[in-house]
């Protein structure tokens, strides 16, 4: 009897728990939605640029990312490597690229927390370190990237939940627990397919890179109906390797043309990777013509020339790396290559100067006439304008002032991974900010790079030191960009001299203990882009001093001068102003 | 001897209690609404063409417009043989055999979602989508035109108090006839408490998938 009660007791305790567990799992959670509303400019984002490693001077391979968002959140962190337990997993969080946080919120990577998707996969038992910005960048064995948002057709969006992967999540992993290009691909495409891709992004270019070679990845979603009960795959994926003598670029536009899957060692793609295409009607197997990636998920007619200047990047890059071919601003951009083979071999400084190209010299120069105004300012309505009604495009140009840093990376395999790899970064605007070298190894950045945002001005932020520089350099672009060269020259100039001694120190260290060569790289790393830090505050004084109320202060000869105007520009004030010689107005 | 009676009470309430919740999310009645039917956004975001989507695999045939006036409204089917340009798209796929240009329309639809670069491209700022909005619902009031207000996004459809988001669900979900959202965009019970205070039928879903179903049980 006393059995009887103490089990109808138990019972009745069990059925209470499980009913309040019922109540409070289908109840309303509280508390999220914590951050802030963010809107979205990206009307045209980021562009990369890729060179293989025989197009290279030295034999690295590259990568760049202007991350060309403008809203966004810049800080970056170092994530150390870890070692975890069999067993354990690893939390998928939606990650919105576009978002930024109010500081007094807390770091990004820890706001992400709120928005975990429900899904966990097996945690491997080693993740490696990595440098992470909007993205993951280079990881401790030198596996690098960077990012273009390419779109697809409208249809095949995905902003749905159903999705758990968006791009941003994708490359933390990659940066995890891969080593090479080509595993980074198959586990992003392979978590895509599996867990369903899209919610916050659209179509995706990944520039893949290791120190042997460099890929084009682009994945897409399947549309807002998927499920993972489908039983089909949640994303539709194709990557292809660009030629050791190569280079290539991606400016938001999808770059994978016809692909050979019978050719792994320079095409990976889904198992969908066609069946969805003709599924959806996007293409005809009996059509007679070879099956088109870009053509089929990702279709556009526009052209340099027939976009006037706001789809010109393709163009620009094959014509800087290329000149001999005399590709056509009226060529299609999808006619245009995967890629070429430059004619001569670029460096690193040469990828530099690429990232910050404002077509100068072409027919879609911003800096001419009206648009740049007395003092050729390139950065002026980047996003075209509107007047009585009418549209007008402006030119978009490599070096658009709105990245919110800019990355280099350059991958060696002749050298051990903590020295052979670095990311070359820099904060705010490429044209007004300085490259600083971060290796590999390094075990730490610097406080700086890791605060900031867009709304508060920071002195303790690296990035508000270059905005400051970028902003005193706008008002008298023309003149002040002299002194912004000058400095990049100094600063630049030493630091990618230096990178032959860094090594050698960096080798000799390693040989004896691989620690002290990391504790070298991160002292290094660090103490430079300190001082960079710290000549780019001192610039942003100087440069206010010098052109002061639109004089020049010469702080040598403690002389003022007046400020000079282009002939072009005082006769178009004439005019426009409908000014008189002061010789006429003695003649009245 | 230990009196069990509270206890046993206490259990059958909290079993109720549960059993009427979880019942009261899955089982709501999903309401009839007839056609011609119009889609729209309530914040210019990419989830229209999610809600595009569903209504041509559930094989309802609709007129779509981001971002429609009143008058456009007052034109009906066909929405006045406009076109699309920069920041403004029409497309009309309504039956015009059944429905001939110029019927008035019977059914919205907006998908909620705030994207500043939708509005801007719209030339629109966030409080003159709301004042758009608000403008467009005084119209259905008056003409009896059905109102459904879809939230598929999940989270990044949702923000703080206030946000441009939340605006869009405040300018909407209170004065549909009927709420289907994303249990993903319902965390927090919002679109439940909306319902459950305007006694709006609400349909929560896990997958974008089940509301094809649905629009086919609302038009059937």
């Amino acid at each position: 009897m006393v059995k009887r009660k103490k089990f109808l007791f138990i019972i009745c305790i069990l059925f209470a728990a499980f009913a309040m567990v019922s109540i409070l799992a289908f109840s309303p959670s509280k508390g999220k939605n914590n951050e802030a509303a963010i809107p979205d400019y990206s009307l045209d984002g980021c562009t990369v640029i890729i060179v293989g490693k025989d197009a290279s001077v030295d034999g690295s391979v590259m990568t760049t990312h202007t991350c060309d968002c403008g809203l966004c959140d810049w800080t970056w962190r170092y994530v150390p490597a870890a070692d975890h337990e069999p067993g354990s997993t690893r939390k998928i969080y939606h990650i919105n690229q576009f978002k930024t946080f109010p500081p007094e919120q807390g770091l990004k990577w820890e706001i992400y927390k709120n928005d975990f998707t429900g899904v966990e996969i097996p945690q491997v038992p080693h993740t490696y370190a990595y440098l992470h910005g909007a993205f993951g960048y280079m990881n401790d064995q030198q596996l690098a990237l960077g990012e273009s948002t390419i779109g697809c057709r409208k249809e095949m969006d995905n902003s749905t939940p159903s999705a758990k992967f968006d791009i941003t999540m994708l490359t933390l992993l990659a940066m995890e627990q891969c080593k090479t290009a080509r595993e980074a691909i198959k586990l992003m495409g392979s978590l895509g397919e599996k867990y369903g891709y899209g919610f916050t992004d659209t179509g995706e270019m990944l520039a893949m890179a290791d120190t042997k070679e460099v890929w084009i990845f682009e994945i897409m979603p399947v549309g807002p109906l998927w499920t993972p009960k489908s039983g089909k795959p949640g994303a539709i994926w194709c990557a292809q390797r660009v030629p050791d003598d190569h280079v290539s670029v991606c400016p938001n536009e999808s770059r994978i043309g016809e692909i050979d899957l019978d050719n792994p060692d320079y095409f990976m793609a889904s198992s969908n990777v066609i069946s969805y295409a003709v599924d959806k009607g996007y293409y005809d197997p009996n059509s007679g013509e070879p099956f088109n990636w870009k053509k089929a998920y990702s279709p556009s007619e526009t052209s340099a020339a027939s976009s006037k200047g706001s789809r010109a990047r393709l163009w620009r890059f094959f014509d800087l790396v290329a000149p001999s071919q005399k590709f056509s601003p009226d060529t299609p951009n999808m006619e245009l290559p995967f890629s070429v083979k430059p004619d001569k071999k670029l460096s690193v400084k040469d990828v530099m100067d690429m990232t910050r190209d404002k077509y100068e010299g072409t027919p879609y120069d911003p800096a001419r006439g009206l648009q740049g105004g007395a003092f050729a300012n390139p950065n002026r309505l980047p996003y075209g304008f509107t007047v009585d009604e009418k549209r007008y495009n402006t030119a978009r140009v490599i070096g658009v002032n709105r990245a919110e840093y800019v990355t280099v990376t350059q991958c060696r395999d002749w050298l051990p991974h903590p020295i052979g790899g670095i990311v070359w970064l820099c904060f705010g605007a490429q044209d007004t900010s300085c490259y600083m070298p971060l290796y590999a190894g390094i075990t730490r950045i610097p406080l700086s790079f890791e605060i900031g945002d867009h709304w508060v001005f920071n002195r303790e932020s690296a990035r508000w030191a270059s905005d400051y520089v970028d902003f005193h350099t706008q008002v008298v672009y023309s003149h002040a960009i002299k002194d912004v060269r000058e400095a990049q020259e100094k600063w630049e100039g030493e630091a990618l001299a230096r990178v032959e001694t860094t090594d050698k120190v960096a080798l000799d260290l390693y040989k004896k203990d691989p620690a002290q060569a990391i504790a070298f790289l991160t002292e290094y790393s660090n103490s430079h882009a300190n001082a960079v830090v710290d000549a780019w505050w001192k610039l942003g004084d100087d440069l206010l001093v010098k052109y002061n109320k639109l004089w020049v202060y010469d702080i040598k000869t403690r002389e003022r001068k007046r400020m000079e105007y282009p002939d072009w520009w005082l006769r178009e004030l004439v005019k426009y102003n409908q000014l008189q010689p002061e010789a006429q107005e003695e003649k009245r | 001897m230990r009196n069990y009676k509270p206890m046993l009470l206490f259990s059958l309430f909290c079993c109720l209690y549960f059993l009427s919740s979880a019942s009261g999310l899955a089982e709501t009645e999903i309401p009839k609404a007839n056609l011609p039917v119009l889609t729209t956004s309530a914040g210019q975001s990419a989830d229209v063409e999610t809600l595009n989507v569903i209504c041509e695999e559930a094989d309802i045939k609709y007129d779509y417009c981001d971002v429609p006036t009143v008058e456009l409204i007052e034109a009906g089917v066909g929405l006045a043989n406009k076109e699309s340009g920069p920041g403004f798209h029409v497309e009309v796929y309504t039956d015009l055999a059944t429905y001939p240009k110029g019927t008035a329309y019977k059914t919205i639809i907006f998908a909620i979602g705030a994207s500043l670069k939708g509005m801007g491209a719209s030339g629109l700022t966030v409080d003159a989508e709301v004042n758009r909005l608000k403008k467009i619902i005084d119209y259905c009031k008056q003409k009896n035109i059905f109102i459904i207000a879809l939230h598929a996004a999940g989270t990044s459809g949702r923000g703080a108090p206030g946000s441009d988001n939340e605006k869009m669900i405040d300018a909407v979900a209170p004065f549909a006839d009927y709420i289907i959202v994303a249990a993903d965009s319902n965390k927090d019970g919002r679109f439940t408490s909306i319902a459950q205070d305007k006694d709006i039928p609400l349909t929560q879903v896990e997958y974008a998938l089940e509301i094809v179903d649905i629009f086919k049980q609302v038009f059937e």
